[in-house]
């Protein structure tokens, strides 16, 4: 019997995957990465906004062109990757089968990494199998990658990044989001991405879940209610919507099956079942590794990372790197990696209620129990300054690994530090010149310009617009409040796109001079 | 080792639920109400429930219900999810047909 043999055996050609072999093979190393799937990637060519971070974590670009890098990274080092190609088993003596179309292959690597990312969690209601109740990732699947709208009208369960970030694309692709229900009292994802689905005119409600799916052989429409002391709902709360599709986004939970499998140590935790690593992503099993969503649900950024730590923990255990090497790099990987795990949102906080942000003012109560700012926290924040001339009104209000806006400005308007997570500072004397740079590298569009007195009594609101069609120019219609309700009628009076923007259009409209620190979004009037 | 018998005394007798119709594994078409009663006859773990009822057996090998049904055995016994054994991985990881896992003679092919 022969067996083909590898250095290193990679499992999912996700981002953590792919930066472990491409790591692994810029020491050398000759890895095989296997997918399933028919394109690399993972779940990073899903992701069409902006991400967080800084410039080291390619903050500001949009997911898919971080993915788009990623291979070419891994092809220019030569990082052989093969889709279709289904791992079935991990077996003692590092034996993986691989089944590709209809035969089963058995290989054997020196080490493996597992890097098989993670599934979406389910949740029960009456109706909760008929077509027409879907994941919200794999809403991401069908328009994001094969274009297909997943439904008309649509009501999203889950307010965690992810159930935030899909509404809003699916409000991108032409879908009504009727309402973004969750059963926990606060909004869980970023603020920023909350204010701008609420600023679109889609109401939150918090304590709320799903009661029923109503249809006979699809879903027509959902009953949500209130949910009171002990998860009962309260009676008599109970909203009706008419819907076509509810989207699920109630978390992820790693897929360690093969893990498991091959013996290593496992760990029952309630973010999910995962390997026992070392901080080199080393299991119980010498030479087996794991990193990215598997060892536990994270983000793209992080993925990555954690790949190219076990990328060069790979390289180090078949001595392909010495000690010094391996220890040096792996130092300012672990740096970046830190960088973002701090914060409000980070791993150490999950679940915890904060009530004042790192520079000691109290957080928005309105963003968590509603996902938008109130007229009447606005001015709190470092980043909202009042000025006559055209300046930054930034309202970015929780501290997130994140630093764009700051890179952004060549004025030297906008300042963060050295901190990451510190809130973005309007600074005083600086002098704002209208450039539109970070409202657009803005990855959380929380950044407007606001400019007082254009014409006698009015001024005008610039501000990141990412839907098509765009309007135009003289397009007249009404200007929404961060909570997505009108508050007056508006001009479109510029629109700005350039290759720098990276496709956020630069929006500006007219109001009135007291509208300019309400009005957040514009609706054409026909 | 539990002592079975000691743990369905405390839990006292199944009481039916209004939502025990409610479908949770549905590749093979198991109720919650099945998965709370088989508690109730002694099944502590995922994987004996896996055996006793199938929950889990089906196509997408529990990657939908596996934490659902952790969820009710838990809220069953009143333990935490993470004291609910759970079931054993074994290849294949995804369903391959009888036809293509008969063919592998181990060999590279
Ligand atoms: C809606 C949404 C929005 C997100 N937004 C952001 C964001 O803004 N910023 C951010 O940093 N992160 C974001 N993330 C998270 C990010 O996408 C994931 O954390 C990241 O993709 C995890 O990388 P990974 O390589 O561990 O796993 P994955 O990307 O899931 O890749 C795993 C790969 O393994 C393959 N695989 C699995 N099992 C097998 C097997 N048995 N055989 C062969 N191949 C297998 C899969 O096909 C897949 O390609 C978002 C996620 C979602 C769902
Ligand atoms: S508009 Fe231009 S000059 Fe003004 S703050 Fe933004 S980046 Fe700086
Ligand atoms: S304002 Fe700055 S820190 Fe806040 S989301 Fe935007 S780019 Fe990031």
């Amino acid at each position: 019997m022969r067996i083909e043999r590898y250095d290193m055996i990679v499992i999912g050609a996700g981002p953590a995957g792919l930066s472990a072999a491409i790591e692994a093979a810029k020491c050398g190393i000759k890895p095989i990465v296997f997918d399933e799937n028919a394109r690399p990637g993972g779940q990073l060519f899903k992701q069409i906004h902006k991400f967080f971070g800084s410039k080291e974590h390619k903050a500001k670009m949009r997911g898919f062109n971080i993915g788009k890098e990623l291979l070419e990274e891994a092809e220019k080092a030569g990082v052989k990757v093969v889709l279709g190609a289904t791992v079935t088993g991990l077996f003692d003596g590092k034996e993986v089968t691989v089944r590709i179309g209809d035969t089963i292959k058995h290989v054997q690597g020196d080490s493996i990494l597992v890097a098989t990312g993670a599934s979406e969690n389910m949740v029960n209601f009456d109706g909760w199998t008929l077509p027409g109740v879907i994941g919200a990732g794999a809403a991401q699947t069908m328009m994001n990658l094969h274009h297909v709208k997943p439904g008309d009208r649509i009501l999203m369960l889950g307010t965690g990044n992810v159930g935030l970030v899909v509404s809003y694309q699916l409000m991108q692709a032409g879908c009504e989001v009727v309402a973004l229900v969750d059963a926990a009292p606060r909004v869980g994802g970023y603020g920023v991405h909350a204010s701008k689905v609420a600023r679109c005119g889609v109401p939150f409600y918090l304590s709320h879940t799903i009661l029923r799916a109503e249809g006979d052989d699809h879903v027509t429409g959902v009953v949500i209610g209130e949910v009171g002391p002990g998860w009962k709902v309260i009676p008599g709360t109970e909203k009706h919507f008419d819907v076509d599709t509810i989207c699920l986004a109630v978390g992820l939970s790693p897929m360690a099956q093969l893990l498991s499998m091959a013996g290593c140590q496992m760990n029952d935790t309630k973010g999910g079942y995962v390997p026992v690593i070392d901080e080199d992503g080393m299991t119980s099993i010498d030479g087996v590794f794991s990193a990215g969503d598997v060892t536990g649900i994270e983000e793209a950024s992080s993925a990555m990372i954690e790949g190219r730590i076990s990328g060069l923990a790979v390289a180090h255990y078949l001595g392909y790197i010495d000690d010094a090497e391996k220890q040096q790099r792996i130092e300012e990987q672990e740096k970046a990696l830190d960088a973002l795990r701090q914060g409000m949102f980070a791993p150490q906080n999950r679940g915890k209620k904060i009530e004042k942000t790192e520079e000691g003012i109290p957080v928005s109560e309105n963003l968590l129990d509603k996902g938008y700012i109130a007229d009447d926290e606005i001015a709190r924040y470092p980043g909202v300054t009042h000025k006559k001339g055209i300046h930054p009104v930034i309202e970015c209000t929780q501290n997130i690994p994140c630093n764009p806006c700051q890179d952004a400005c060549k004025f030297g308007c906008i300042s963060i530090g050295d901190n990451i997570t510190s809130l973005p500072v309007v600074t005083e004397d600086s002098q704002c010149t209208g450039c539109g740079m970070c409202v657009a590298s803005c990855s959380g569009q929380a950044i407007f310009l606001v400019e007082e007195d254009v014409e006698p009594g009015y001024g005008e609101v610039t501000m990141p617009y990412e839907f098509l069609p765009l309007p135009k120019k003289g397009d007249c219609g009404v200007a929404l409040g961060r909570d997505g309700k009108v508050v007056c009628d508006a001009e479109v009076t510029k629109i700005r796109s350039a290759k720098a923007f990276d496709h956020t259009n630069l929006l500006t409209i007219k109001v009135p001079n007291d509208m300019l620190m309400k009005a957040r979004f514009f609706k054409s009037q026909e | 080792m539990t002592d079975i018998q000691e743990v369905l005394n405390k839990i006292g007798p199944y009481e039916p639920a209004e939502d025990d119709h409610l479908l949770v594994c549905r590749c093979e078409e198991v109720t919650k109400g099945e998965i709370r009663k088989a508690v109730h006859e002694g099944m502590f773990t995922i994987e004996e429930l896996r055996r006793y009822l199938r929950c889990g057996m089906g196509l997408c090998q529990g990657q939908t219900c596996g934490k659902l049904v952790k969820g009710i055995v838990a809220r069953e016994l009143g333990v935490a999810v993470t004291d609910v054994t759970p079931a054993t991985s074994r290849a294949p990881m995804r369903p391959t047909e009888m036809e293509i896992a008969g063919n592998d003679g181990g060999e590279q092919a």
